[in-house]
């Protein structure tokens, strides 16, 4: 036995129980899926992968939450970004718009979502309802019950619940920033375009990707909104990857291919998240 | 060795404190009307038997697959388990299911008995009829009356009457639910049967995109035209608001939403709505089945008191207190029984659409045929997608799923 070996030894007793914790409850299930995934009725298979490129309902479902994913985290970030520059700027009510701005985030995403389905009911909601006493023809203003609008109308849920989230990392952020040289270009007199554009922007950039980074992994993982606003329709209008994965696993009790997706879309989003996170290093 | 002694002490007592505390029966249950009477029901058995019951309450959504999992699993969680009767096939496969010991008897209705027997209609019977849900056609009799018409006994009548009291009323004249999967597809068999297209031959194998199925897509678009706008998001919650507000004037539509109709407190349309069977075409038309089975899973460790609870909730008494409770009957006897009559006034209208009622197709994979059916119909309905694609393309899936579960 080592020194280091030895040294090590009296803290092994105090990890043991959280690693072996960690072994039977993400290790061994995360193994256990990779086995699902790869047998089939004959033994050992490669079918739940290859049926993954042929599987023309499960690619539109991946193209549809890719879809999903960069407008809504477009939105959400702009949206965020400018309700953050805006309060930061406020000399007073900080605190008030701050709690004001965050209450939809506090709401659990399956009430938020039962209740824009009703504002969304074309005849009885009452955002056509609002529409229509303003003056407006809403016989074709069908929300979440249209092929065209589902997608859109799913995302506005997404945005008036989500933003605030980013609007809290962002405003952290700007909270964090050293004021030297905002007060410096201030002097100097920069715009405020310019003091945004050259200072606080490049300073604020680790925040901006952190909160992308945590946002977009949510995204792509984007279920019980839609379970209840739409359940993926009209037609396949809606249908996102872990809609389509959680109907394969437990209303078709196909397990393994339900987990070679999940694992598609493990792999898509590690490739996205260390990009972004190279990108926060060279930032720093 | 103090702390090791009390520690062993508390583990024994609670141990002690749950052998004395468990329950007699497990019964996972429909979160919902049905499942509601079932629950009254269980808590009155295990009070006369001095027993406890513990009622586990999931909803539609969950149910299905809480109960598969304790059934490939073999944990035997529940001792009676209620189903939508197109589970039955999955649910009963390899074994998952214990066989009944007794024959029901003749007051079940034959439509509900088949469906608890496998093979279908003909084989053991491994569960019983709780409730007899059966489809029927909602119309506005006031408004038909109005316009000289009488309730529609064809579809060819039915889009008469949409477009002319439509007109006439400035309203929908129907309203249909064509959400993607079991939506769409539970109000559209009656239309696909009525015009003699069937979804598999002799030998099993798709048949979808048959010259009568086209024909049945076509009408059903052609319907959609006097529907709501955004029907192809509709459930059987937006369909029935249409109703009772009134702004609708015809649908398909299930015996649970009979008494929100006549319920001053939620309609605008008391006395109004008419329950009559479904409409012809080319077939004579016929409801879909969708009644509600009691069954025990085979890894049960309590099957015979299983057994009493089954046969006493499903004997003529019980079911005539679950009617009272809302329940639509499984027993002949009780729909003819006199005060229940005069109590709910489409009693027989129920029992006629229960005696010719015909179930979705008895396979294993009709969850996920009934899947990829509902997102083509849908897409039709949208209008993004031809009826001649959209069942061209469900055939392709419905073929390929088929293959995969041989």
């Amino acid at each position: 036995m080592t020194a280091t070996m030895r040294r090590a030894w009296p803290g092994v007793p105090w990890v043991a129980p959280a690693v072996l914790l960690l072994l039977a409850l993400s290790i061994y299930p995360l193994i256990y899926s990779v086995k699902v995934s790869l047998t089939g009725p004959g033994g050992f298979t490669l079918a739940n992968y290859t049926r993954l490129a042929q599987d023309q309902l499960f690619l539109r479902a991946l193209l549809q939450t890719l879809a999903y994913t960069a407008v809504a985290l477009a939105i959400e970030f702009a949206l965020g970004l400018v309700l953050a520059l805006l309060v930061d700027s406020l000399v007073h009510g900080r605190a008030f718009f701050r709690a004001g701005l965050l209450a939809p985030m506090l709401l659990p995403p399956v009430v938020v979502a039962v209740i824009w389905r009703l504002i969304y009911n074309p005849q009885f909601g009452v955002l056509n309802g609002t529409l229509r006493t303003a003056g407006f023809d809403t016989s074709r203003l069908t929300w979440t019950s249209g092929e065209q609008s589902a997608l859109l109308s799913v995302i506005l849920v997404d945005v008036w619940e989500w933003t605030p989230f980013l609007f809290l990392l962002l405003s952290a952020g700007l909270q964090a920033l050293p004021q030297e040289p905002i007060e410096a270009a201030r002097m100097d007199g920069a715009t405020g375009w310019q003091m945004f554009r050259d200072i606080v922007a490049p300073l604020l950039k680790p925040a901006m990707m952190l909160a992308i980074l945590l946002r977009s992994m949510d995204l792509v993982r984007i279920f019980d909104q839609i379970f209840i606003l739409t359940q993926g329709g009209p037609g396949f209008a809606t249908e996102t990857m872990s809609l389509y994965i959680y109907r394969t696993a437990f209303r078709f009790f196909n397990f393994g291919y339900a987990a070679a997706m999940s694992f598609l879309g493990l792999a898509l989003t590690v490739v996205f998240a260390r990009s972004l996170v190279k990108l926060m290093r060279t930032a720093r | 060795m103090r702390a090791w002694v009390s520690a062993a002490a508390v583990v024994l007592l609670a141990a002690c404190g749950r052998t004395a505390s468990s329950p007699a029966l497990t019964i996972a249950i429909n979160a919902g009307v049905e499942g509601d009477a079932l629950k009254t029901a269980a808590n009155e058995w295990a009070e006369r038997n001095g027993t406890r019951v513990e009622i586990v309450e999931l909803p539609y959504a969950n149910l299905f697959e809480k109960e598969l999992l304790d059934l490939e699993s073999r944990t035997g969680a529940y001792d009676v388990i209620m189903m939508d009767d197109p589970w039955f096939p999955r649910l009963v496969d390899k074994g998952n299911l214990a066989p009944l010991e007794r024959q029901p008897d003749e007051d079940f209705l034959t439509s509900c008995l088949d469906v608890c027997r496998e093979p279908y209609r003909t084989g053991t019977f491994y569960a019983l009829p709780y409730v007899g849900n059966s489809q029927l056609f909602f119309c506005r009799k006031d408004l038909l009356d109005k316009q000289g018409l009488g309730p529609p006994a064809t579809w060819d009548e039915v889009l008469g009457a949409a477009k002319k009291v439509g007109a006439a009323e400035k309203m929908y004249g129907y309203v249909m639910r064509a959400a993607p999967g079991n939506a769409v597809v539970t109000d559209f068999m009656p239309l696909y049967w009525a015009f003699g297209a069937e979804m598999f031959d002799g030998n099993g194998q798709p048949v979808v995109a048959s010259k009568e199925a086209i024909e049945s897509v076509r009408f059903m678009l052609e319907l959609g035209k006097y529907s709501p706008p955004g029907y192809t998001g509709f459930n059987a919650d937006e369909v029935s608001a249409h109703l009772l507000q009134s702004t609708a004037a015809m649908s398909i539509n299930w015996p649970a939403w009979i008494a929100a109709m006549d319920d001053p407190a939620r309609s605008k349309v008391v006395g109004k709505i008419a329950f009559t069977q479904m409409p012809s075409a080319r077939r004579k038309g016929v409801a879909e089945l969708g009644a509600w089975l009691l069954a025990i899973p085979g890894a049960s460790r309590n099957k015979v008191r299983a057994m009493e609870f089954l046969i006493w909730a499903t004997a003529a008494a019980q079911m005539r207190q679950a009617a009272l409770r809302g329940n639509p009957p499984t027993r002949r006897s009780v729909f003819m029984d006199a005060a229940l009559r005069a109590r709910f006034r489409a009693f027989p209208a129920q029992l006629a659409s229960l005696e010719t009622a015909r179930p979705r197709p008895r396979t294993p994979q009709w969850n996920e045929i009934e899947n990829a059916f509902g997102i083509y119909l849908s897409q039709a309905n949208a209008g993004s997608i031809s009826p001649e694609d959209a069942l061209a393309r469900a055939e392709q899936e419905i073929a390929a799923i088929v293959r995969r579960g041989k």
